[in-house]
C-alpha cells in the first residue's frame, strides 16, 4: 500500500519553484515596481507615477527603435519562415555528401553572434572586403556606406540575422518534414499530383504548426534583436543612434554606475507588451486555421 | 484554496514592496565627522584592505613593494590587497557599495566616486587630512570635489592628459610639413583639405568627431556652476559643430566617424589610415607593439586648446572599520615617493606638488616616446577636466548621437545641441 503525504509534491516541485520565484518572478515584479520610480543602481529612487511611461511615449529614440523593430520583423518574418523550409526540403534528400551541406548551413548557428557580427563588420566597412570587391570590379566609385547609413546598416543587420538563422530554423523544419508521412506523398503522386501540388497540399499542411512556431520565434527574436545591431554599429546604434533596437535603448539607459533603472524598466515592460502582440496574433491565426 | 492563494499573493506583494527594490532615501544619514576624526587621531594598526584596478600582473612587484613599505612603517598593520580585473570594474564596485563591502581603500576615478559620494558612502578626506591642499595639485583635488557636495572624496593618485600624435610619413607623403603642425581647429581643417586633395580618400588627417571637450575649447560652459543643469547649447557650440559638418561634407573625415567609438580614431591611426590622433603619454609604446614600423614615424605635439585632465584616485569608504589605517594607507599609496616610483614604470604623472620639478618628466630621453612624455607633462600645468563628472554613460551616448546627427547634416547644429541638453537635463533630474 502506498502512503502519500500532502507535502510530497511540494518537495519535488520546491527547488524548481524557488528557482522560478527568485530568478523569474521576483525580477519581473521588481521591474514593474522600478518602472514607476526614478531608481538608480545605488540606493535612491522615489515613486514617480507614470512619468517614465509618459516620457517613453514622447521619446523620439523609442519611436525610431520601434520602427526599426517593425522593419526587422516585416523582413525577417517571411524570409526566415520560407527560406529555411526550402533549404530543409533541399537537404532532406538522401544524396551523397548531403551531410556536409547540412553541417555547412548549420555552422553560423553554432558560431557566436558577436563573432559573426564582427566578421560581417570587417567585411562591410568602408575598407572592407565587399567594398573592395565593388570598387575593384567598378561597380562602385566610392565606398557603399553599409555601416554608416541608417537604412543600409539596418538592412545589413537584417541580412546577418537571416544568414545566421537559416540553419537553426532549417533543422526545426527537417524534424517537422520527417513527420509528414511518405504514404501521403505517394498517394498524391498516384493521383497525378506534381511536385508543386504535393508541396502545397501535402508538405505545407504537414508543417503548418511548425511554421507557426517558427514565426512566433522569429517575431520575438526580431523585436528583441541586439547583438547584430550593437556590433555592426560599434555600440553606437548607428548614425545618431537611429539604428537602435529597443533592447539597445534599455541597455543604454540601464548601464553604468548611474544607470537610469526606472526608465529602463518602463522600456522593458513596454517591450514585453509589444512582444506579446505578434505571439498572440499568430497563435490565434493558427487556431483559426486549424 | 482561495484563501491560501490570497495569502500567498499578499505575502509576495508585501515582501516586494517592503524590500523596496533599490528604493529608499537619497544619501546616507551617517556622519562623516566621527570617521574623519577617528582617521585623524586614531592609531594606525590592524587589518586594512586595498583595492586596485587591473594592476596585476604588470605592476604586482611595485604594489607589493608599496604595501611592504607601509607595513614596515606601521608595525602591527596588515594590508590585504585585492586587484580587480579591468573589465566590469564598475559593476564590481557597484555590488560592493550596494552590499556595504567596499574595501578600506579603493581605487575610484572621479566619475565612480561621485555617485558613491552622493549616497554618503565616502569619507571626506579633507576633514581627516587638513594638509591635503599643500601636497596635491589643485586639479587633482578638484576632480574629487563635486558641485553641491561639500568635501573632497578621494586622494588624487596619478594624472594623465592627451597629446596630439601625427604620422610624419603620411603628412609628408600627402603634402604637409611635419614641422608645421596645426595648433587650432581652423588650421587643422585647412591642412586636412590639402591632405585630402593628395590622398584622395586613401587616408585622412581628421578622423574623430568633436566631443564636449571641443566645446570647452571654444569657450562654451558645459554645465551650470551648481551642477544641476547643462548649458552647452550655445551659438559658440553650434559654430564648432558647423565647422565639423562642413569638413565632413567636404570629405575631410571618413564615413566611419559617424559610428565610431572613442577608440575608432586611434585604431585608424595605428592601422596607418589616419594621420592624426589624440591619446595618453604612453601611446607610442602601445603602437610599438601593435604596429612596430609606424612607431618611429610618430611625432607628438601639445593638444589644441585646453588639454584634458584624466585623474585616478583612491577613496576611503565612510563605513571603514579602520579609518586611521585606511587614511594612512591612502596617503602612503599616493605619497610623492611612491607616485614617482610608479611613474618610472609607466607613462603616468604624479598628482603631488613635490614631483613638479622631477627631471624624469621634464627632460626627454631623446626618443619620440620620451618627447611625448615631456609634452604631456608640460601640458598638465594647464590641463582641466573637460567633461563634467555628472555626464554618465547614457548622457555621453546622447551627446555623441546628437553631434553625429549635426555633423552628418541630418539635423541643424542648434537643434542637435538643444536636444542633447534637453535629454541630458532630463536624465540629470532623474
Amino acid at each position: 500500500m502506498t502512503h502519500r503525504r500532502w507535502f510530497t509534491p511540494w518537495l519535488l516541485a520546491g527547488p524548481a519553484l524557488i528557482w522560478l520565484a527568485v530568478f523569474n518572478l521576483w525580477p519581473a515584479a521588481n521591474t514593474v515596481i522600478l518602472s514607476f520610480t526614478n531608481a538608480k543602481p545605488l540606493g535612491g529612487g522615489r515613486f514617480t507615477g507614470l512619468d517614465n511611461y509618459q516620457r517613453a511615449f514622447s521619446d523620439d529614440q523609442l519611436a525610431d527603435a520601434l520602427l526599426n523593430s517593425v522593419i526587422y520583423l516585416l523582413i525577417c518574418l517571411p524570409l526566415l519562415t520560407v527560406l529555411p523550409l526550402l533549404l530543409a526540403l533541399l537537404v532532406q534528400r538522401r544524396l551523397p555528401g548531403i551531410t556536409f551541406f547540412r553541417t555547412a548551413f548549420y555552422t553560423p548557428v553554432v558560431a557566436s553572434a558577436v563573432v559573426v557580427a564582427l566578421i560581417w563588420g570587417w567585411a562591410l566597412n568602408d575598407r572592407g572586403l565587399i567594398n573592395g570587391v565593388l570598387r575593384q570590379t567598378g561597380l562602385a566609385d566610392s565606398p557603399v556606406p553599409f555601416l554608416t547609413d541608417r537604412w543600409l546598416l539596418l538592412l545589413s543587420a537584417i541580412a546577418l540575422t537571416t544568414w545566421k538563422g537559416l540553419g537553426y530554423y532549417m533543422v526545426i523544419y527537417l524534424s517537422a518534414l520527417a513527420n509528414v508521412g511518405r504514404e501521403l506523398h505517394e498517394a498524391a503522386a498516384v493521383d497525378g499530383a506534381g511536385a508543386l501540388r504535393r508541396f502545397l497540399h501535402v508538405t505545407l499542411p504537414g508543417v503548418r504548426p511548425t511554421m507557426v512556431l517558427v514565426s512566433v520565434l522569429i517575431s520575438v527574436s526580431s523585436l528583441r534583436v541586439f547583438s547584430e545591431l550593437y556590433v555592426l554599429s560599434n555600440g553606437t546604434g548607428g548614425p545618431g543612434g537611429r539604428d537602435m533596437s529597443v533592447v539597445m535603448l534599455i541597455q543604454m539607459y540601464s548601464r553604468g554606475f548611474t544607470g537610469h533603472l526606472g526608465y529602463a524598466s518602463a522600456l522593458s515592460l513596454l517591450l514585453f507588451l509589444i512582444t506579446l502582440g505578434p505571439m498572440l496574433l499568430l497563435t490565434r491565426l493558427n487556431r483559426k486555421a486549424a | 484554496m482561495r484563501r491560501i492563494r490570497a495569502a500567498v499573493t499578499t505575502a509576495v506583494l508585501t515582501a516586494t514592496l517592503a524590500t523596496g527594490c533599490g528604493l529608499g532615501s537619497d544619501g546616507s544619514s551617517g556622519s562623516s565627522d566621527s570617521a574623519a576624526s577617528a582617521a585623524a587621531t586614531g592609531e594606525v594598526k590592524g587589518k586594512v584592505s586595498l583595492q586596485t584596478w587591473a594592476l596585476k600582473p604588470k605592476f604586482t612587484a611595485y604594489v607589493q613593494g608599496v604595501i611592504d613599505g607601509f607595513e614596515q612603517k606601521y608595525p602591527g598593520v596588515e594590508v590585504d590587497w585585492l586587484d580587480q580585473p579591468g573589465d566590469g570594474y564598475s559593476d564590481k564596485v557597484l555590488s560592493q557599495a550596494a552590499a556595504g563591502t567596499l574595501p578600506d581603500v579603493v581605487n575610484l576615478p572621479p566619475d565612480f566616486a561621485l555617485p558613491l559620494a552622493k549616497q554618503g558612502l565616502l569619507l571626506d578626506v579633507a576633514k581627516a587630512d587638513p594638509k591635503l591642499g599643500e601636497e596635491y595639485v589643485t586639479g587633482g583635488l578638484d576632480a574629487y570635489r563635486f558641485a553641491g557636495l561639500g568635501g573632497t572624496f578621494g586622494y588624487p593618485w596619478y594624472l594623465n592628459t592627451d597629446v596630439n600624435y601625427w604620422n610624419s610619413e603620411l603628412l609628408a607623403k600627402y603634402g604637409l610639413d611635419p614641422k608645421k603642425l596645426p595648433t587650432t581647429l581652423d588650421e587643422l581643417i585647412a591642412q586636412a583639405r590639402t591632405f585630402k586633395e593628395k590622398a584622395g580618400g586613401s587616408a585622412y588627417l581628421m578622423s574623430r568627431k568633436p566631443g564636449l571637450g571641443d566645446l570647452v575649447d571654444a569657450g562654451v560652459k558645459v554645465m551650470a556652476e551648481d551642477g544641476r543643469s547643462f548649458t552647452f547649447n550655445t551659438p559658440e557650440a553650434a559654430a564648432v559643430l558647423d565647422k565639423y559638418r562642413a569638413a565632413f561634407k567636404e570629405g575631410l573625415l571618413p564615413n566611419d566617424v559617424l559610428t565610431d567609438t572613442y577608440a575608432g580614431n586611434s585604431k585608424l591611426f595605428t592601422a596607418g589610415t589616419a594621420a592624426w590622433t589624440t591619446a595618453g603619454a604612453n601611446f607610442i609604446t602601445t603602437v610599438a607593439t601593435d604596429n612596430p614600423t609606424l612607431a618611429p614615424k610618430i611625432v607628438s605635439s601639445p593638444s589644441m586648446g585646453t588639454p584634458p585632465l584624466y585623474v585616478q584616485g583612491v577613496s576611503v569608504p565612510k563605513n571603514t572599520k579602520n579609518p586611521a589605517a585606511a587614511v594612512a594607507l591612502a596617503r602612503w599609496v599616493t605619497s610623492p615617493e611612491n607616485q614617482a616610483a610608479f611613474s618610472r614604470l609607466t607613462s603616468i604623472f604624479p598628482s603631488t606638488k613635490a614631483s613638479a620639478n622631477d627631471p624624469l618628466f621634464s627632460k626627454s630621453d631623446g626618443s619620440n616616446a620620451g618627447d611625448a612624455k615631456v609634452v604631456a607633462f608640460t601640458s598638465l600645468a594647464k590641463a582641466k577636466m573637460l567633461q563634467p563628472v555628472q555626464v554618465d554613460d547614457a548622457m555621453s551616448t546622447i551627446v555623441k548621437q546628437q553631434f553625429t546627427l549635426a555633423i552628418s547634416g541630418d539635423t541643424s547644429s542648434k537643434q542637435a545641441l538643444d536636444t542633447a541638453v534637453e535629454r541630458c537635463n532630463q536624465l540629470l533630474k532623474g
